[in-house]
């Protein structure tokens, strides 16, 4: 970032710091460091760069807050550890715990100031104050989007999969459909994004019977509780990642995979690759005893959502042709054994 | 740009003496100014479109601009990008917008980056194409409106649904195939920048370097000043002159690398520029390329 830009990302609105409650204490009360230094070492000396990693900083005012937000997801990452854990003996869990978690997914966790101060730092870089250091209630674009900025929101915009989901398109972001308890927490701890009781959900908007059309009524009808929205309105191909080494990352490739979740085994949906393969631990001492006991795939909320796509408009191309069903040859070679119970073949229509 | 209104304005009045067919239906200047577009605001058949990320749109728009991101009106369909959306879906689109047949529909965007630029272009003439007639860009795009002062608003505009039947004009829009009958009669324009068409550099997802064969360079940008407003209308049509002739009945097709850039073009000659046959080469190289049997240079 040219320094002059650098600057402006990093200008404190002089009017704020008079008028809001936050600045109240002076700077040093959520950032440490001497007020009176005059020199920048002495100033800086001691200085936080992200006091809201400790929940005591904002909790001093927002106690409700951060009581729950300690256990939430995106301050535990939990989710992360849970959906690998299931693939470590108890021995491995410990040296994962120890060497992987704390260093490379604990660092991702957000912190308040992630979604109401400052974009995140992104690879080591961020764009600057959402406003001016102002605490603001919500900003999607410079904040959810940032982190989420490898998956989901680049499908959601269609600059990933080439077409913008139908809710962008009428003008939806983020937080119109995920609302604040999700993130917030509750009294609940949660291991997983599929427990978070607050999650948005398709039918809580659009409800079965309601539909316009014959066409969207009985197909609805047909197919409810047997295949899921996404397997049927996911507007095309969505990111999938290959081969994760740690330290050294995945590939991505664009595709779209129908089978059976993972999660009932008897729901059909979009399916996406996870990047674990057997030696992505290698390099921590951990060879995953039990790799077999998770499949490779996982059923994918994508955000690509159209109201028309290949198969709401044709039958046959999943009761004839069968296409993009996961079969058994074009599973991922050298696999999970676990895999197998997500091959689903549709059935002719009677 | 009041000297380049003020030769549009003559321009419209002499060629609607003269080639009725083309302007007739034209109630609006193809390349509206800001203080026009100012001045017009509240006409009712007027609906401006803002194709810039929705995140945009609700931090700063023209007052009464609908949001539209470019990426519903240019999808991958066929595994190329920047493909004209199925006809339904785009019928849905324009009616969601509030659009009908009559209305006078001015597009706006961001007119910083080429990619930016030639969205508003692109946007434009996928409107010619599902048949309305009186469709204009923004000239400077929204970072002019925002630097002119113009009044801004964060209301998010909910359009009043229309239901848009789309009447193609398929004359606007060539396929391969026709393309490679066209070689050797028809001029074809490469929209993209010098080291494109000479075959020095490609994207990714072209398959080889190289252009068309026949293909004449007149890059996108080329009609740009510096603050993305177009250049007048002289500069213009000597840069047209330069690379198609002055027949203005002869075909040209333009194309790029996915059929975003050659917009510009495309809505410049045929629409500010008055040539009669121009069409957008939609595959562009993104499919051209793939195919073994089109010929290419050099
Ligand atoms: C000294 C007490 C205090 C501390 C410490 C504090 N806040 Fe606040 N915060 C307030 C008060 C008071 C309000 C209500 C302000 C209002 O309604 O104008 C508020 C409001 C907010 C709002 C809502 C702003 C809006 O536009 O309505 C956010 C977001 C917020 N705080 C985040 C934080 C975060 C994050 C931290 C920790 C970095 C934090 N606060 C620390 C006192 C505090
Ligand atoms: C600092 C980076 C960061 C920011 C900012 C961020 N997220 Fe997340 N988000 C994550 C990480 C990391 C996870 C994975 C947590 C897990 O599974 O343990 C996650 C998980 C999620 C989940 C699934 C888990 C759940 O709690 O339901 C949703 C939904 C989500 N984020 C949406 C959002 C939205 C919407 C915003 C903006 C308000 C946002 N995120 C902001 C990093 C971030
Ligand atoms: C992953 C994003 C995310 C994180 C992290 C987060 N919040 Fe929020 N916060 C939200 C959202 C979303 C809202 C609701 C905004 C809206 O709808 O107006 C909100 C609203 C608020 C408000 C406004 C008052 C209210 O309750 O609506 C305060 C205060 C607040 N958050 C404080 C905090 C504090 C303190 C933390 C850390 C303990 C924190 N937030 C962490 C997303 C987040
Ligand atoms: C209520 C707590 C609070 C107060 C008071 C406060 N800040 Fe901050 N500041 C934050 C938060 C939260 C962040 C974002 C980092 C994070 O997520 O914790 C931040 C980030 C910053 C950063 C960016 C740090 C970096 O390089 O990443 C600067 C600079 C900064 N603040 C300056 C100031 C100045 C100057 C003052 C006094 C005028 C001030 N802050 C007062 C909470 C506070
Ligand atoms: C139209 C509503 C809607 C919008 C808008 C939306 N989401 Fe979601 N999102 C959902 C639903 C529904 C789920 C699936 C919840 C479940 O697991 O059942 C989900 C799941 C997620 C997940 C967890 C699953 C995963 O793939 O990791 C994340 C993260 C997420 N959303 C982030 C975002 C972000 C970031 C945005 C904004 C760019 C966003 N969402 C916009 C409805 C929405
Ligand atoms: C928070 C509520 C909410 C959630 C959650 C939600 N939607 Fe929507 N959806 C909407 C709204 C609002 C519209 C726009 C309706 C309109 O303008 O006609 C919409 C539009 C649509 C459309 C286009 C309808 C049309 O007539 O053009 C489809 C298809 C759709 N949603 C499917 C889904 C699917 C699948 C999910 C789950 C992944 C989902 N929605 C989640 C609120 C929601
Ligand atoms: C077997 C395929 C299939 C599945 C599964 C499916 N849909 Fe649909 N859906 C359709 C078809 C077909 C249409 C009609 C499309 C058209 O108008 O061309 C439709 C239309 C819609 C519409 C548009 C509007 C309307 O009222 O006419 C919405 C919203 C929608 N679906 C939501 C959902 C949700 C939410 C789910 C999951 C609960 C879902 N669909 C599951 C095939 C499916
Ligand atoms: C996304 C793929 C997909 C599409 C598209 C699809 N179906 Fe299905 N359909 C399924 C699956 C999977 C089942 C579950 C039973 C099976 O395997 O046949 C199912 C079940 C059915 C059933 C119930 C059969 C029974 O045994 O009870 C009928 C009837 C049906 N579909 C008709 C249709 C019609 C008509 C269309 C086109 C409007 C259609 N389907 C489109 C995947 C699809």
């Amino acid at each position: 970032m040219p320094a002059e830009l650098k600057y402006k990302a990093f200008l404190v609105d002089k009017k704020l710091i008079d008028a809001d409650p936050h600045f109240v204490d002076g700077c040093a009360s959520c950032h440490k460091g001497d007020e009176k230094g005059v020199s920048r070492e002495k100033a800086h000396a001691g200085f936080v760069k992200r006091p809201s990693s400790d929940l005591k900083i904002c909790g001093k005012c927002h106690d409700n807050v951060a009581k729950t937000y300690k256990d939430s997801l995106h301050f535990t990452t939990a989710g992360l550890r849970h959906g690998v854990s299931g693939r470590f003996s108890s021995k491995e869990q410990k040296i994962f715990d120890e060497k992987v978690f704390q260093k490379s997914c604990r660092s991702c966790h957000a912190s308040c100031g992630d979604c109401h101060v400052m974009s995140p730092k992104i690879g080591g870089i961020t764009t600057g104050f959402i406003k001016n250091h102002q605490f603001v209630k919500k900003d999607d674009g410079k904040t959810c989007a940032m982190c989420h900025g490898g998956r989901v929101y680049p499908e959601y915009t269609g600059d990933y999969g080439g077409s913008a989901d139908v809710h962008y398109q009428k003008g939806m972001t983020c937080l119109d459909c995920h609302k604040k308890a999700e993130f917030h927490g509750t009294a609940s701890v949660y291991k997983t994004k599929k427990e978070v009781k607050e999650k948005p959900s398709c039918t809580g908007c659009h409800k079965i019977g309601d539909e316009k059309t014959e066409k969207a009524k009985t197909s609805h009808a047909q197919h409810n509780n047997r295949v899921s929205c996404y397997a049927c309105h996911s507007g095309g191909t969505y990111r999938n990642c290959y081969d994760c080494h740690l330290g050294k990352g995945a590939t991505s490739k664009p595709g779209f995979i129908l089978g059976l979740s993972p999660r009932d085994k008897k729901t059909v949906t979009t399916l996406r690759v996870i990047p674990t393969v057997r030696n992505t631990f290698k390099a921590a001492g951990i060879a995953m005893e039990k790799y077999d006991a998770l499949p490779n795939y996982w059923d994918a909320a994508t955000h690509n959502i159209k109201k028309r796509t290949e198969r709401t408009r044709s039958c046959e191309i999943c009761h004839v042709e069968k296409q993009d069903f996961l079969t058994k040859d074009k599973l991922l070679k050298n696999g999970s054994k676990a895999n197998e119970l997500l091959l689903y073949t549709p059935k002719p229509i009677k | 740009m009041k000297r380049g209104v003020l030769y549009c304005t003559i321009f419209v009045f002499i060629s609607m003496l003269l080639i009725p067919f083309v302007s007739a239906a034209r109630d609006i200047e193809p390349v509206v100014s800001t203080d026009w577009l100012a001045k017009n605001m509240n006409n009712p058949k007027l609906v401006i479109v803002d194709i810039r990320k929705v995140e945009d749109y609700k931090t700063g728009h023209i007052p009464g601009a609908v949001n539209v991101f470019f990426n519903t009106w240019a999808v991958m369909k066929t595994g190329l990008r920047n493909e004209i959306p199925p006809l339904d879906d785009l019928a849905d689109i324009i009616g969601s917008a509030g659009i009908s047949p009559d209305s006078l529909v001015v597009v706006v965007g961001d007119a910083d980056l080429p990619p930016n630029r030639s969205g508003i272009t692109r946007v434009a003439w996928t409107l010619r194409y599902a048949g309305i007639e009186n469709v204009a860009v923004l000239d400077g795009g929204y970072d002019k409106w925002k630097s002119d002062k113009k009044p801004l608003s964060t209301d998010a505009v909910k359009p009043k649904q229309t239901k848009y039947q789309v009447k193609v004009n398929e004359a606007i829009f060539a396929k391969k195939g026709h393309v490679i009958g066209a070689i050797g009669k028809a001029v074809i324009v490469d929209a993209r920048g010098a080291d494109f068409y000479e075959g020095k550099q490609k994207l990714d997802f072209v398959a080889k370097a190289g252009r068309i064969k026949s293909a004449v360079n007149l890059p996108a940008m080329a009609a740009y000043n510096k603050d993305g407003t177009f250049k007048n209308r002289k500069e213009l049509s000597d840069l047209a002159a330069k690379a198609v002739g002055t027949d203005t009945s002869k075909e040209i097709i333009v194309y790029c690398d996915t059929g975003r850039l050659c917009s510009v073009w495309v809505f410049i000659m045929s629409d500010v520029l008055g040539y009669k046959n121009v069409k957008s080469y939609d595959g562009s190289s993104e499919e051209w390329m793939k195919d073994p049997n089109a010929p290419t240079e050099p």
